[in-house]
């Protein structure tokens, strides 16, 4: 069928056709490199486990770092020996915190936040509590956990 | 030295009249003011230091976790002259951001930014924006315990803007935390990403001062005023002051080199006193002030949006003053440069000295 009248000129089609192969083109090629430049996260671990002799015998009212992914984990014994462990991020800018034994608190140095011994954030500018992990002990294994994470360990 | 052939060379094949023509007719305005001229091509000639000093750390410096720290050491203990020249990058970034403020607070106050030159204002800010995330690309590549609670502070700031926060704070760490891959991406920042891109504003910064001519402050337009030839006139005091500047950064190079801190240890606590480079004190500063919770929201979000919005309200002033536009005097705008001033300057005491 041959029409007398087109919608569209030569002109504007070509210009439709080459514009859009452009844009498809550019778009596809942005989208691609966006993709390759953006990192693929990674995850903070539900679990990890320690060796229990490294852990279980530092004097009361003290902590010990572990490796909680790559954060900072803290494995803390109150002053009457009861153990758990905690995630070392303060919740306000993500600074490592330290533990102070003579005021039984934590403490983030960035900027002066201060939390209990359970965690509670008391002083400074720290929006919420630090986050405690479940630990336990199975035979061999000091398993530290997220709390409400059931660990399931693959079967030697 | 006289060399016909080579100029004839030249001359056969390009039209150097044009270009000389074009230096001729570029004149520079005298006026009470015209000191603050300087602070421009200050800043372009402590850019160009940074460059050359880049290129040859660039030659040594290793951007990876385990040897970043030592790589550096060992610039400033092993290689020849290699303290002096890791002192002077130092002192060029920092006197750099120095002559950048002032730059801009000039700009401001003068109303340098008025209509026809809001462009030349946005690409400033701009670039302003680049020697900061310079710095703290830069300040990262230590890999020494200060620079890594800063970047963490730093970018999990950006983190805590609504949407889009946590994309943009996945992709300047290179994944959910500070680790080796920030270092390496924030080394790609320094030295490729952030170069190019001052390289392109620059030459648009100053093709735009060179289109619209220089600024002359409202206050003094209607008066008589004389001019200067740029070439060779104001190029030669411009020269002198850039020699000037040279010996102030040799002397604080070879006077105070800047410290190495310990080794980065993501597991250990933050160093006590820490405070970030000075001109993110203000910034710092301002986070302290907000609790951490706000009528039951979070205290940093809030934090970020003022912050944000005072930015933003910075960037469009030239939108925002219409008095100005019209070359009126406009006092209003003069106080919102002067405390926009007084909180960076009161803002960086606080935080120096506490």
């Amino acid at each position: 069928m041959k029409i007398d009248f087109s919608l569209v000129t030569r002109r504007t089609f070509l210009n439709t056709l080459f514009g859009g192969w452009l844009v498809a083109f550019m778009g596809g090629s942005l989208y691609g490199l966006l993709k390759f430049a953006f990192p693929t996260l990674g995850k903070e671990p539900d679990f990890v486990i320690l060796k229990p002799e490294d852990f279980l015998n530092i004097p009361a009212n003290s902590v010990k770092p572990f490796a909680w992914g790559g954060k900072l984990g803290l494995f803390f014994k109150h002053s009457n020996g009861s153990t758990t462990a905690l995630k070392g991020v303060c919740t306000h800018m993500e600074c490592n915190i330290t533990y102070i034994p003579n005021d039984k608190k934590f403490y983030c140095a960035c900027h002066k936040g201060w939390f209990d011994e359970n965690g509670k954030n008391i002083e400074g500018p720290p929006p919420k509590p630090l986050e405690f992990f479940d630990v336990t002990i199975e035979g061999d294994k000091l398993i530290v956990a997220k709390k409400g994470i059931k660990v399931e360990l693959p079967k030697a | 030295m006289n060399c016909p052939r080579l100029k004839n060379w030249f001359s056969e094949r390009y039209n150097f009249d044009e270009i000389r023509d074009l230096a001729k007719k570029k004149f520079v305005p005298n006026h009470k003011y015209e000191v603050w001229y300087y602070t421009g091509g200050i800043t372009l000639f402590l850019f160009i230091i940074q460059f050359i000093t880049g290129i040859v750390l660039s030659f040594y410096y290793i951007p990876y976790f385990e040897h970043a720290h030592k790589s550096i050491i060992e610039i400033v203990t092993k290689l020849n002259m290699g303290w002096f020249f890791r002192s002077l990058h130092h002192w060029g970034a920092q006197i750099a951001i120095v002559v950048l403020f002032i730059h801009v607070w000039s700009t401001l106050l003068l109303k340098a930014y008025r209509k026809p030159r809001e462009l030349i204002w946005i690409s400033g800010f701009i670039l302003l924006g680049i020697a900061i995330f310079f710095g703290l690309s830069g300040y990262l590549l230590l890999w020494d315990e200060r620079a890594f609670a800063a970047v963490r502070v730093a970018t999990g700031g950006a983190g805590n803007l609504p949407v889009i926060g946590e994309f943009i704070k996945a992709f300047l760490r290179g994944g959910i935390d500070v680790t080796g891959d920030t270092l390496t991406r924030f080394y790609a920042f320094h030295v490729s990403v952030l170069p190019l891109i001052t390289i392109c504003l620059i030459g648009l910064h100053v093709l735009l001062v060179q289109y619209h001519g220089m600024s002359v402050p409202i206050s003094v337009k209607k008066e008589k005023r004389t001019e200067t030839p740029f070439f060779p006139n104001f190029v030669y005091k411009d020269l002198i002051i850039w020699l000037i500047v040279l010996g102030i950064v040799v002397t604080l190079a070879t006077l105070a080199p800047p410290e190495i801190g310990k080794k980065a240890d993501p597991l250990a606590p933050a160093p006590e006193n820490i405070k970030p480079e000075w001109y993110f004190l203000f910034l710092f500063q301002t986070l302290k002030l907000f609790p951490g919770e706000i009528l039951g929201m979070n205290g940093e979000t809030i934090a970020i949006l003022l912050i944000s919005a005072g930015i933003l309200f910075f960037v469009l002033i030239p939108f925002f003053d219409r008095k100005s536009q019209r070359d009126e005097r406009s006092t209003l705008f003069t106080w919102i440069g002067i405390i926009y001033f007084l909180y960076f300057v009161i803002m960086t005491v606080i935080g120096f000295i506490s």
